[in-house]
């Protein structure tokens, strides 16, 4: 056990390495994006908007800007780059004939999901902390949710991954499920007013879970309430989508 | 030397991708130095069996057992010991040779103070030091392979597996290579290679396995295979038209055989005598005399050429 956790941890630090290697260009997005946001809508689009939950726009769609992050940050990983990996660079090809194995493999993907998510969340939320966009009391817990969405998402990437047939095929699962979640997840408006089966879809999906809670944390706001329904939903829809990605990816890397 | 010492026992091994067999009840015992060389054409199922035998490929079928262990469930107590150079080169791009090499001691489990030293005299052993910070990109594609070869040492396995190590490769590379080989060989290690070049596969191994629609065909030292299948020289004439005076010619003297290649006509016989013998005979010199080879036989087997009457 010990073994197999130090050999995927192995696996993760490989992708931090190459990573770390292009640094700007990899975290670029991730404080550009919410920054456009936030000055687009909240500040230019809010002057429109009165107010929505009794709070300024900008601070309306400052939670779900930073869980977005782990959304787009895992999605993106644990699809095109990990296609490439598997498919184009044959990494995992490589990593095969040493002691690693398809487990360790996956889990050293997970690991490395789950830190890049922590990362790319906690560096967006302190932006907004800066900005005073939201409460910084419990800005803290953003990291660990931030981690948990991006598991739940860089499965969904994964299992994409083993759906399509070639790298353009991605397009369409992004836009079919990717924006669908995003616009529908309650970061732009409260979907509570929505047509019942969208609200009852959104339900499926672990970002609207992840938004939602991470509201409750930066608008600190029935935090317990937050936890016990959304915290709990993410956690076991995360669980069910780990379980899936691996039962389904794990053939791709022993055949 | 009994089954007690053999580090690689295989079984009637199979194995399917749906209704594909790839790999069709392959048995064969490997001993402890051996250089073994699996030759077939491409698709004749060798790649899928050395996968199955480092445990990247699940079996369909049949018994497979490596150093004791059983690769299905036990392969990284085995690839702690089994060295693979792949096919493909799978360098990571992205990092330099240095950085490719350390990763991989890191993945192959050597300890930490011993990498940086271990790296250092493995680039020198194929004269890849001085390419050390290079990245992967601005290497020759025999650089590349050097470096992949290497990175199969790193862990100094006892059994190393070569797929296709010198194919597309310069001749003064694939000189290198072998030189290396051999070294290894000389040290002990067990060797298991697969190749499309003859001359490679006689000069290096003391033992072939021709492997053809995912059956073992043939298993025996080299000269004995050519002994065995394609003795005698062979007389190769560029002009086809001399093919009807060989086929007249043989009806008479059915020792020898006629093949027609991409080049031309030819005709085995079992000596030199013979071939002079055919050659006042029929008045058309060929265009070149030689012994029967490795690469006869394996066409022969194959069912392309020399003895097949294709």
């Amino acid at each position: 056990m010990l073994e197999t956790f130090s050999l995927s941890w192995r696996v993760a630090v490989r992708h931090w390495l190459i990573f770390r290697k292009d640094l700007f260009a990899n975290v670029s997005p991730t404080i550009i994006d919410p920054t456009l946001f936030l000055i687009c809508l909240g500040l230019g689009l809010g002057a429109y908007v009165n107010q929505v939950e009794g709070l300024s726009y900008a601070r309306y769609v400052a939670p779900g800007l930073a869980v977005s992050t782990a959304l787009f940050t895992a999605f993106f990983e644990c699809s095109y780059n990990f296609y490439v990996r598997l498919t184009f660079e044959n990494i995992y090809k490589a990593i095969l004939t040493t002691p690693i194995g398809p487990r360790e493999i996956l889990f050293g993907e997970f690991i490395w999901i789950v830190l890049k998510g922590m990362g790319m969340t906690s560096m967006v939320t302190l932006w907004l902390v800066v900005f005073g966009f939201c409460h910084w009391e419990y800005a803290l817990l953003m990291p660990i949710l931030g981690g948990l969405v991006s598991f739940a998402c860089g499965a969904l990437g994964l299992i994409a991954s083993s759906l399509v047939k070639n790298i353009n095929q991605f397009q369409t699962v992004y836009s079919l499920v990717i924006s669908p979640m995003f616009f529908f997840s309650g970061i732009f408006f409260p979907i509570k007013d929505l047509f019942w089966p969208l609200r009852w879809l959104a339900n499926l999906s672990p970002f609207y879970h992840g938004v939602s809670l991470g509201q409750h944390i930066l608008w600190a706001r029935e935090l317990g309430v937050g936890l016990a329904i959304h915290g709990s939903a993410l956690l076991a829809l995360s669980f069910l989508l780990g379980a899936i990605a691996y039962r389904r990816v794990h053939p791709l890397l022993y055949k | 030397m009994g089954e007690k010492d053999a580090i690689l026992i295989s079984k009637e091994l199979k194995k399917n991708y749906g209704k594909l067999v790839a790999v069709d009840g392959v048995s064969l015992e490997i001993q402890p130095g051996q250089c073994v060389g699996l030759l077939g054409p491409n698709g004749a199922g060798k790649s899928t069996f050395i996968g199955m035998v480092y445990g990247a490929t699940p079996r369909s079928g049949g018994e497979l057992s490596v150093f004791g262990l059983d690769p299905q469930t036990n392969s990284r107590d085995i690839k702690k010991r089994v060295g693979v150079v792949t096919q493909e080169d799978c360098l990571d791009e992205a990092m330099t040779v240095q950085e490719n090499m350390s990763m991989f001691a890191r993945f192959s489990g050597v300890p930490s103070h011993e990498i940086e030293r271990r790296v250092r005299k493995l680039l020198e052993f194929m004269a890849l030091d001085h390419k050390r910070d290079a990245s992967i990109r601005a290497l020759s594609g025999g650089m590349k392979r050097r470096l992949v070869f290497v990175r199969a040492l790193l862990a100094q396995p006892e059994l190393i597996i070569l797929d296709e190590p010198t194919t597309g490769l310069d001749p003064a590379v694939r000189h290198l290579l072998w030189e290396k080989v051999l070294e290894l060989k000389e040290a002990g290690t067990t060797i298991l290679l697969t190749t499309h070049y003859m001359d490679e596969a006689e000069r290096l191994c003391e033992r072939l396995i021709i492997m053809d629609q995912g059956k073992i065909r043939e298993d025996a030292p080299p000269r004995e295979l050519i002994e065995r299948h394609c003795p005698g020289y062979v007389a190769h004439f560029r002009n086809r038209e001399v093919g009807n005076t060989l086929h007249h010619y043989l009806s008479e003297h059915p020792e020898g055989v006629v093949y027609e290649d991409s080049a031309g006509v030819g005709v085995r016989g079992p000596d030199l005598p013979w071939i002079s013998a055919m050659v006042s005979k029929i008045e058309t010199a060929p265009e070149v005399v030689r012994p029967a080879n490795l690469e006869d036989v394996f066409l022969k087997i194959t069912g392309r050429g020399l003895g097949s009457h294709a």
